[in-house]
């Protein structure tokens, strides 16, 4: 445990709720922890914590992150760890009867630093909004992933927290989320590409929209976990991109990408 | 008991800005609607209620809270037409009437549109108490469509309200969202319950929680339960509320709800709704039922 690591600092965030953060972190650390990286998640969402439920380790939590700031437990103490990936992917909790003001900016980017010395990466569940959580939330990080929906509202507000990412120097990325190919094709639905270009950003990953994910989250099992989950090999894909490896986005837009995909599922 | 309730609030104070002297001889409904979880369908209620009851012929101003990140203006249609906003009516730079943007469909149905580039700290909460009492004086409703969260806009959001709508979907996350928020609205507040998003072709096959589920948990009285519909995400691109469209169940659904709040006996919420768009993808994949 000497500070011969030092973990990528990944805050995912969006500006809407509601549009994939918490399903997205951790369904990317899980899928990390599988490529045998070490991986803590850290829910920054204080008074409304969700992660250790889409994880299913809500009943096993101790302390929280309001707790070591306030140096009543240790670090490690409050750390919970996801026995079904070994000692690769731990939780630090938030406090769930605490306001987000009780850690500051200061404070929340010392624990994400620490977390950062034992690990390979630290994904930070950012809260909806762009109010002290938020700010909490991307103090410690040192990139940032912009998760969004095809819908005018969602864009907006990434819009606005792509600005302010910006004006943190913070590079960031794209996550498309909730996609539904029938209705990009019948123009009742922004492609990809359209939000791409809107928000002149990079994109790392195109979630399509599936009724399993509410399954999922309600029963605590990560989707990279269950191999009957289409949406497990997505995650997988995006977390090797973010380990540097170029995996080409078969055809966006309209055609291509979807339609296979719709057509493998009818086959299988 | 909304007689009761009336009676039970403080005399009226805030001044009517021309009408000043103006006797105020009906005092509106001052409705907040929140959720804890974002994503839930907060602002698609506010718009689709606001219309609804509109279209019934109340006068409703709808007031979005959610400064920085506003968008009940986007699903209204009426983000082109907004020259001034809350905060500037709260700061008297503009008058209230200057900020006001009338629907281009419903008479009586008023927007009062957040700031976007401002902060939610910057909302003097005194001084929206007092706005939103101003408006009660001349509107029947004022719904408040609260941003996601327990933060410093909830609070905003929150303190002017007499009463609330919250919204929550069929998940565990967002059932424990809604619980919390309930217990920050405090005994002064009373919530009544929408439940959004149902898909009951998955709660039959015990994929997601039911109505009864949900409201095991959260124990409130049952406002309304509307289905999850592809088309709302069409609308909400549009900028047009379904509660106007004859044949939209989503509309149907929100007309049932504004018909109840407004002291109509309407039937019990009917959990059957039309099945969506994924139900019919579902089963044409030949279903993943386990």
């Amino acid at each position: 445990m000497t500070a011969q690591r030092k973990a990528r600092r990944i805050v995912v965030t969006s500006g809407k709720g509601g549009v994939g953060k918490t399903t997205t972190t951790a369904n990317l650390g899980a899928a990390l922890a599988l490529l045998g990286k070490r991986v803590v998640l850290v829910d920054a969402d204080i008074g409304l914590r969700n992660l250790d439920l889409v994880l299913g380790v809500e009943k096993r939590i101790v302390f929280d992150l309001v707790e070591v700031v306030e140096g009543r437990c240790q670090l490690r103490q409050a750390l919970v760890r996801d026995k079904r990936f070994g000692e690769s992917l731990a939780i630090l909790p938030a406090a769930q009867t605490r306001e987000k003001t009780a850690v500051s900016e200061l404070q929340f980017a010392g624990v994400v630093e620490q977390l950062a010395e034992s690990c390979d990466y630290v994904l930070v569940d950012s809260p909806a909004g762009i109010e002290h959580g938020f700010r909490n939330a991307i103090a410690g990080a040192a990139e940032a992933l912009v998760v969004t929906t095809p819908e005018v509202s969602a864009i907006r507000d990434a819009d606005r927290v792509i600005g302010k990412l910006q004006e943190r120097g913070l590079p960031m990325r794209l996550i498309v989320n909730r996609v539904r190919p029938e209705m990009v094709r019948s123009g009742e639905m922004m492609s990809v590409d359209d939000v791409c270009d809107i928000l002149s950003a990079e994109l790392v990953g195109i979630i399509p929209d599936d009724a399993e994910v509410i399954d999922t989250t309600n029963r605590g099992v990560p989707l990279v976990l269950d191999p009957s989950q289409r949406l497990g090999a997505i995650y997988t894909k995006i977390a090797r991109r973010l380990e540097g490896e170029i995996i080409p986005f078969t055809q966006l837009g309209g055609g291509g990408f979807f339609d296979r995909l719709l057509g493998a599922l009818r086959a299988g | 008991m909304e007689t009761q309730r009336v009676q039970a609030q403080e005399p009226f104070v805030a001044s009517v800005g021309p009408n000043a002297n103006a006797v105020p001889v009906a005092r509106g409904r001052a409705i907040v609607v929140t959720s804890g979880k974002g994503g839930v369908g907060k602002t698609t209620t506010t718009a689709n209620l606001g219309v609804a009851l509109a279209a019934r012929g109340a006068r409703v101003v709808l007031i979005d809270a959610d400064v920085g990140l506003r968008n009940l203006d986007l699903v209204l249609g009426l983000e082109s037409r907004i020259r001034h906003h809350l905060l500037d009516v709260l700061e008297e730079k503009v008058t209230l009437d200057d900020a006001l943007v009338r629907d281009k469909r419903v008479e009586n149905l008023f927007l009062l549109a957040a700031a976007q580039n401002r902060e939610k700290d910057d909302v003097p909460t005194e001084a929206m108490r007092g706005l939103v009492e101003k408006l009660r004086a001349a509107y029947d409703y004022v719904l408040i469509d609260s941003p996601a969260g327990i933060e410093m806009g909830f609070k905003n959001a929150i303190a002017a309200a007499g009463e609330a709508i919250v919204v929550c979907t069929p998940e565990v996350a967002a059932v424990r969202d809604v619980d919390r928020v309930v217990g920050l609205l405090g005994n002064d507040l009373s919530a009544q319950l929408i439940v959004n998003r149902l898909r009951p072709a998955l709660v039959r096959k015990g994929k997601m929680l039911s109505v009864d589920d949900v409201n095991a948990i959260l124990r409130l009285p049952l406002l309304g339960v509307i289905g999850d519909e592809p088309e709302v995400i069409v609308a909400t691109n549009r900028g047009e509320p379904p509660a106007l469209a004859a044949n939209s169940p989503t509309g149907a659904a929100y007309r049932a709800i504004a018909a109840r709040i407004a002291g109509e006996d309407v039937p019990a919420p009917q959990a059957a709704q039309a099945e969506g768009f994924l139900d019919k993808l579902g089963a044409f994949f030949g279903g993943r039922a386990k």
